[in-house]
């Protein structure tokens, strides 16, 4: 069954592409991190990433199985070779993408390093969306919108350390 | 690149024909200096037209090379773009594809629409040939219009008159767009211009297969899912892969599009600068007969008083 999964037609050029790329020699843990008008780590070598995965935070080091994850809104850490306290960006969801040759693609449209944000501006970001999503009607795409942007306002102000409600 | 600058030259040319025949006889000196004046207004604005381009094309290149690493991602999933050569087959499309087909809005960018219309006909043309069918989404008016002519039955929808330049959240409207369009198609295809160096660009297209949750097809077969719910988390994710995709595709073709037209309008700029000098040329021989035949009336006038 395995078998013929792997050699079924819409696999083959993913698992060809995989193969041939080459993992680190270091050994270490490779990430490419970017965002659409932003390049933050282009294959850069690191000792491992803690992901804000929808299912719960998990880490990836070297070696990890493949594994694509959905993200949510939340804080992705960047522990590099140097040791050192870990790089934290803030992510509103996206995609992360473990592949087999210890390379990790990290895909979301948008993150902001966790020193960037500001608690009261999240503050008063937050109330605006409330008060949209109490006005808006229930159901409408409005409301959707709303809900959304104070989830994520909600998830950075947590990010902080900071409860809002 | 030639059939702007073409464009643009006959335009002048043609503002110029009546005079051109006036010339053969006797073109007055006043036509002629007017020609050049208007000549060179014409060089200045595409002079500067180029340069606007070439501001222009610095910002699409660095946003162009921010967009190649952060598609890095969706073309492990799907794989290289095909380059659009005399000999391509187009066997990795699949019957009933979705093609979408980037164009620019705005025209004297050379070649770059015509290019892309041209491909997406012979691309039509040899899946019709081959017995499959397909349908087109088109991005951009210059597009559409051509593709109207030439293969308009296909056409399901267009998205004209968008903003320059192109964003994320553009690229992520146009995804809903095509998802618009239907889900029910079995590949989408964005053709378009890839920018190689401000002088060239080649035209490419990507294939990007829908990502089955079972089945004899079924995509990435060797991860795990995370949440486990694969076929949700494969949804969301072909989708923003689509939109990955078309960011990138899209910031290629406005690169291409911008050096294009740079250097379409330099052409242009160069070819009224030598209709100016052969212009200039014949204003001077037409001054100087009429110098010539004033000195000879004088001078033929004084001898018959004198004689």
């Amino acid at each position: 069954m395995f078998v013929s999964r792997l050699s079924s037609r819409a696999s083959r050029p993913v698992v060809a592409r995989l193969m041939s790329e080459a993992a680190a020699p270091s050994g270490n843990l490779v990430i490419n991190f970017n965002l659409p008008h932003s390049t933050i780590y282009d294959s850069k070598e690191v000792s491992s990433v803690i992901i804000p995965g929808l299912a719960g935070e998990y880490g990836v080091t070297a070696g990890h199985s493949p594994i694509v994850s959905q993200m949510k809104a939340g804080v992705l850490q960047i522990l590099h070779t140097d040791g050192g306290d870990a790089e934290k960006y803030f992510v509103p969801g996206g995609f992360a993408l473990s592949h087999e040759n210890s390379v990790t693609d990290i895909t979301c449209p948008e993150a902001v390093p966790l020193d960037d944000l500001d608690v009261s501006s999240i503050t008063s970001a937050f109330a605006d969306a409330k008060k949209s999503y109490d006005s808006a009607e229930d159901g409408s795409e409005a409301k959707a919108e709303a809900q959304i942007d104070m989830e994520v306002n909600r998830a950075m102000a947590a990010a902080l350390g900071t409860t809002i409600a | 690149m030639l059939s702007t600058s073409v464009r643009v030259t006959s335009r002048v040319a043609s503002k110029m024909a009546p005079m051109a025949i006036a010339a053969r006889g006797m073109a007055t000196e006043k036509q002629l200096f007017q020609q050049i004046n208007s000549t060179k207004n014409i060089m200045k604005i595409t002079s500067s037209m180029k340069m606007v381009s070439a501001a222009k094309l610095k910002g699409d290149e660095n946003r162009l090379y921010a967009a190649r690493p952060y598609n890095k991602w969706a073309e492990t999933i799907s794989g290289d773009s095909t380059p659009m050569e005399d000999e391509v087959e187009f066997a990795n499309i699949p019957d009933n594809a979705l093609i979408v087909p980037l164009t620019s809005d705005k025209g004297l960018c050379g070649g770059i629409n015509s290019f892309i219309s041209r491909g997406a006909r012979t691309m039509c043309a040899k899946l019709d040939a081959d017995g499959k069918k397909s349908s087109l989404v088109v991005v951009g008016d210059k597009g559409r219009s051509q593709m109207r002519r030439m293969v308009g039955e296909k056409i399901v929808s267009a998205a004209t008159e968008v903003q320059t330049p192109y964003s994320f959240d553009l690229a992520a409207a146009i995804t809903a767009e095509v998802l618009a369009a239907g889900n029910d198609y079995s590949a989408i295809v964005i053709l378009h211009n890839k920018f190689v160096n401000s002088a060239t660009y080649i035209q490419e297209y990507k294939v990007l297969s829908p990502m089955e949750s079972t089945g004899d097809s079924e995509a990435l077969v060797s991860y795990e899912f995370e949440p486990d719910i694969k076929n949700e988390v494969l949804e969301d994710l072909s989708e923003y892969l689509l939109c990955s995709q078309l960011y990138h595709a899209m910031m290629e073709a406005a690169a291409s599009e911008q050096s294009a037209r740079m250097a379409a309008m330099e052409n242009a700029t160069k070819n009224a600068g030598e209709m100016v000098d052969a212009l200039t040329l014949q204003y001077n021989r037409a001054r100087q007969a009429r110098i010539t035949t004033e000195l000879i009336e004088i001078i033929s006038g004084a001898s018959a008083i004198e004689g």
